[in-house]
């Protein structure tokens, strides 16, 4: 299970951000455009999504890639 | 951007034609409610992204900012970055924002704080505009805006900066914010289908205001300055005056009306008759409008009927910490084309609230030289701007 896809459908569907404009092994930050209060909002959106809640001390991810891994992990321990 | 679009002459010519922008909201609330509201497409000004954590008392606030700083042909290159201030009005901030984290069930956006806090609007101006100077918010209830624009004023006549946007902006035509609106008892009351004449300024029958909502910002620097780089002038800023009553948090007080008024004619160097036009106040409360009208009395004395009046707030609403603004531009305008709005919906003059008011059949004003527009906020501060024309 790779959230990936959602994450990029969502940052479209919020952003206007395409997925191909943003490798998932780039930094949000610097490739995407997102400062940190749009990362924040963008972490609340992802926990709307998915019905989740997200561990506060991995703030400081910077890549779409490392942020799905990071909800598999939340969607994964949810459902265990 | 005012409930009647984003374009200043189209304003202008919908108040000259008595087009009330006033309509019935939320119609799930217990008490019919109206308000004015702007017809505003965000993105025409922000991209998705840019919206995150920017409340609508914000994009206002950057649209019209944009606007008007357009409208003068500023371009930032040619002025200090330093040298420039945004100054402005704001009475309660992020009111969408707040409103949402109230009915979130307990899911709050994490954003809710940068979006509310009442200087976000100064500060998004300044972002768009690379303002490196003062970038200051003044919330004085419905005189935020004036005050703004007069302490703007102030820092160019000091020498402190080259340039001030100023202005206000207001958003706040949320349930919750009407709702405690509708408990303090000032709003008009209306007949089903009546909304868009429920606010009606100095006549017998009035019963109160509406809620609007918009922004408005002008471009302020020296005469020299504008005088150089070839600028449009609309008008001189003049005279202003801020007083406070002292005498009671939210009843109007004429003799502190009249000292602010006063300030502004002393600082111009003007006579009570070398204006010919006045913007009220004029809030339609059974108290406020005999206030104003005593207020202007007392100043005016025996030229009192060389004024002509007018309160706008029957057809854009009552825009709190955005009025001083609008009502600033409105009257720059009147000034600039020589044509007063109308006092709308006055169909029988309140006797107590005698005065001469501008009537939708007699709108030119071939002579005017001077007006000047007032604000008196909730808290006793009140504000006079005077303009002259450029």
């Amino acid at each position: 299970m790779s959230s990936l896809k959602q994450l990029q459908d969502l940052i479209h569907e919020k952003y206007g951000i395409e997925p191909s404009k943003l490798d998932p092994n780039a930094s949000m930050r610097e490739t995407g455009g997102l400062d940190s209060l749009a990362l924040a909002e963008f972490l609340f959106a992802i926990e709307d999504h998915f019905g989740i809640t997200m561990p506060d001390d991995d703030a400081n991810i910077d890549t779409l890639g490392d942020l799905a891994l990071l909800v598999d992990k939340v969607r994964a321990a949810k459902t265990a | 951007m005012a409930p009647h679009g984003g374009e200043p002459g189209a304003l202008f010519q919908a108040l000259l034609d008595g087009q009330s922008a006033l309509q019935p909201i939320f119609p799930d609330l217990p008490k019919p409610a109206a308000a004015a509201t702007v017809p505003f497409d965000e993105t025409r000004w922000f991209t998705k992204l840019q919206l995150a954590g920017v409340d609508r008392v914000s994009q206002l606030a950057v649209a019209a900012a944009d606007l008007a700083v357009r409208d003068a042909g500023l371009a930032m290159s040619d002025a200090d970055p330093e040298r420039v201030g945004v100054y402005a009005g704001c009475g309660m901030g992020g009111a969408a924002a707040l409103e949402a984290a109230y009915r979130g069930n307990g899911r709050v956006s994490p954003l809710t704080i940068p979006a509310f806090m009442p200087n976000a609007p100064a500060a998004h101006v300044a972002m768009r505009h690379g303002v490196q100077g003062p970038v200051l918010t003044y919330s004085v209830a419905c005189a935020s805006s004036s005050v703004a624009i007069a302490e703007a004023a102030k820092a160019i006549q000091r020498g402190e900066i080259d340039v001030a946007i100023a202005g206000g902006s207001e958003a706040l035509i949320v349930p919750g914010v009407v709702l405690a609106w509708q408990a303090m008892q000032t709003l008009a009351t209306f007949q089903p289908g009546e909304a868009a004449g429920a606010v009606r300024p100095f006549a017998s029958d009035r019963s109160g205001f509406a809620l609007g909502e918009g922004a408005a910002f002008l471009v302020l620097e020296s005469a020299e300055r504008a005088r150089s780089r070839g600028a449009r002038s609309y008008a001189t800023l003049a005279g202003w005056g801020l007083s406070s009553d002292a005498t009671h948090l939210t009843k109007p007080d004429a003799p502190g009306q009249a000292r602010a008024l006063r300030a502004a004619l002393r600082q111009a160097k003007l006579q009570p008759r070398d204006v010919g036009y006045c913007n009220a106040h004029g809030t339609a409360t059974r108290i406020g409008d005999v206030v104003e009208r005593n207020a202007l009395a007392d100043v005016w004395g025996d030229d009192l009927e060389t004024l002509r009046v007018s309160s706008t707030k029957a057809l854009h609403g009552h825009l709190l910490g955005a009025a001083g603004a609008i009502e600033a531009l409105i009257t720059v305008l009147a000034l600039h084309r020589r044509q007063l709005p109308p006092n709308a919906n006055c169909d029988q003059i309140d006797p107590a609230c005698s005065l001469n008011l501008v009537t939708q059949n007699d709108t030119g004003a071939p002579a005017l030289e001077a007006a000047v527009s007032n604000s008196f906020a909730f808290g006793g501060t009140n504000s006079v701007l005077l303009f002259r024309r450029a």
